[in-house]
């Protein structure tokens, strides 16, 4: 009996994860888990590594496809397209051992069914290795490719933008770092950091922030000390800013909107243990996750499925303060999730604007006079975020906005990579006695 | 030692029913290193004897991960079995081929070892697939046997077209 090469496992499930999310607009980490649900750990990271570097440089691999393939695959070889995508990552950016990348990855042609076909996997490939420099030259050459960016996305970053479009772009196609959110509860971040050398985790405290460490590199959070006890969670920086704008006092009503997986509604109550949080979510499934991240952490909070463009959940009694983190295009968060670019149409930017603008003007009615509202996404683009706020402003007589960002500016924008964070947007804003 | 050749299907040879051994002694151990010798330099993770040209009721395996556990199975019996497990199965006599097979999840097998003690051994994954494969193999059945006589025609074709292109 013979077996098939045993990098054949990781190159097929990432195919079949690219394949989800190129053909059915599933997201990478849907996909991803399934497609890799049979393979040991260590294959699974090789899955994951390939399918994230695929979708980050998809523009570049479909030139490159698109040179050597005498026909677009289609129908029942569709599959094969992301095959060789992943194919052709390994060898181009991954450095692969080309010898063995090449035979796996045509094993891989076999677990997924196709063995008639891995003469023309085995082509490619071989081809590919022959004109792969001639290749990145004609990449190279066309700035639209060499972002790995789609183009109207690209071009709405460099209208945003024009001083510093380049480099967001080419920060979204970087691998970002694993950040922690230190429980002070328990440990304060000199503590903590010490524990973590004693693990044996290299870390920087280089942020202003005093809950956020960024491990060197990324670790299964199993390892993190403490972890199960809740001494502390994973979250990026940028997000770590919600519950010091916030600023939650004991005993206060506040409502965390758009609440899953739960890491600031946790964030808020670490900073304020007796505030009375609600946080409200539309995701049922989700919501499970921020049970389970308030389990660990041994924190309370009342968990309510619910839509927040209408007020069917709503008591009646007014918040002190409300977070909305609100649903957004998520363009602030490519590097993690690579995916977005080949997800998100042009036309959804407007779509989650009204949504956002919607939401806004549903909760501000339920915010207390003196009350503080702070805003937040995870979006670079000024149409969900400053000008969502400078129309709210037109429309509510009664908003204030209080000053948050650096310098002079009211709002708040983090690029991508700036301080090593996500791209995140806040805005903070009063209602008037 | 001696690599052996290997019999490609549609070999009929292939379809023989193998012997049981009376006497495991120092000739059957030379057939034993001579397959091992061939299935490590072929890549395989068992080899039947039959797949040799000798119709004796012997098979070879090593399914680690590192390939530095050989084992020999001589009268190899299935005793009990259990479960469902389906895998992408190839062969040395079936080169480049891999299809589908169920069979089952978990085997028990008594056999003897190379020096003629018995021993009964439990397998799950990839070392139970392979048992079943090789003690098919000493019955002269072959992994395409379970597949549909469409795909088993289109892989005869295959081999005997390149069996006639590179002599094999």
């Amino acid at each position: 009996m013979t077996e098939l090469r045993p990098g054949a496992a990781s190159r097929a499930a990432a195919a079949q994860a690219v394949f989800q999310v190129l053909e059915h607009q599933r997201s990478l980490s849907t996909a991803l888990p399934v497609a890799a649900s049979k393979l040991s750990a260590r294959d699974r990271g090789m899955a994951q590594a390939l399918a994230y570097g695929v979708l980050r440089h998809l523009p570049q691999l479909n030139f490159m496809l698109s040179k050597l393939l005498t026909k677009p695959l289609k129908g029942e070889l569709l599959i094969l397209n992301s095959l060789l995508l992943v194919g052709a990552y390994q060898l181009v950016y991954m450095g692969a051992a080309s010898h063995a990348a090449v035979s796996a990855t045509v094993d891989a042609a076999i677990t997924l069914g196709r063995n008639r076909q891995k003469g023309l996997v085995n082509g490619v490939l071989r081809n590919l290795q022959r004109q792969q420099s001639e290749l990145l030259e004609q990449i190279a050459a066309r700035a639209e490719l060499a972002h790995g960016h789609p183009r109207w996305l690209a071009e709405l970053i460099q209208h945003a933008y024009p001083q510093h479009a380049e480099a967001i772009l080419a920060a979204n196609n970087q691998q970002a770092p694993m950040w922690l959110r230190v429980n002070q509860q328990h440990h304060t971040r000199e503590q903590y950091l010490a524990l973590l050398a004693d693990a044996g985790l290299a870390a920087a405290s280089d942020s202003p922030l005093a809950s956020a460490i960024r491990l060197e590199q990324p670790v299964d959070v199993q390892q993190l000390p403490g972890f199960a006890q809740g001494w502390v969670s994973v979250q990026d920086v940028a997000a770590q800013h919600a519950a010091s704008l916030l600023q939650p006092q004991p005993h206060e009503r506040i409502l965390d909107c758009c609440a899953a997986p739960g890491g600031k509604t946790a964030h808020l109550l670490e900073t304020a243990p007796t505030a009375a949080v609600l946080a409200l979510d539309a995701d049922a499934q989700r919501l499970q996750r921020v049970h389970d991240n308030l389990a660990r952490l041994q924190l309370t909070a009342v968990v309510k499925q619910g839509d927040a463009t209408s007020a069917d959940w709503w008591d009646g009694q007014l918040f002190d303060r409300i977070l909305l983190d609100a649903p957004c295009s998520a363009t602030g968060v490519i590097r993690r999730h690579p995916d977005i670019k080949w997800l998100r149409r042009a036309n959804d930017i407007s779509a989650l604007a009204e949504l956002q603008a919607r939401i806004l003007d549903n909760l501000w009615p339920m915010l207390k006079p003196g009350g503080t509202l702070v805003y937040a996404t995870c979006s670079v683009l000024p149409a969900e975020n400053k000008q969502q706020i400078a129309a709210f402003l037109t429309r509510h007589a009664d908003a204030k906005q209080i000053a948050i960002g650096p310098g002079t500016e009211l709002d708040w924008q983090w690029l991508p990579g700036e301080q090593h964070g996500d791209g995140f947007y806040y805005a903070k804003l009063e209602k008037r006695t | 030692m001696t690599k052996l050749t290997i019999l490609k299907y549609p070999d009929e040879r292939l379809r023989t029913v193998a012997q049981p051994i009376a006497q495991v002694d120092d000739a059957l151990r030379a057939d034993i290193d001579n397959m091992f010798e061939t299935m490590y330099e072929s890549e395989g993770v068992g080899l039947a004897a039959t797949q040799v040209n000798i119709h004796r009721r012997l098979f070879v395996a090593d399914c680690s991960p590192d390939q530095n556990e050989p084992l020999v199975f001589i009268n190899p019996e299935i005793t009990a079995q259990e479960g469902h497990f389906t895998n992408q199965e190839g062969c040395l006599s079936f080169p480049g081929v891999y299809a589908n097979v169920e069979r089952a999840g978990k085997v028990t097998v008594q056999a003897l070892d190379k020096n003629g003690e018995s021993f009964s051994l439990t397998a799950e994954g990839l070392l139970a697939i392979c048992i079943q494969h090789e003690i098919d193999h000493l019955d002269g059945k072959l992994f395409v046997d379970y597949l549909s006589p469409l795909k088993r025609d289109r892989i005869r074709k295959k081999l005997e077209k390149e069996a006639r292109l590179y002599g094999q």
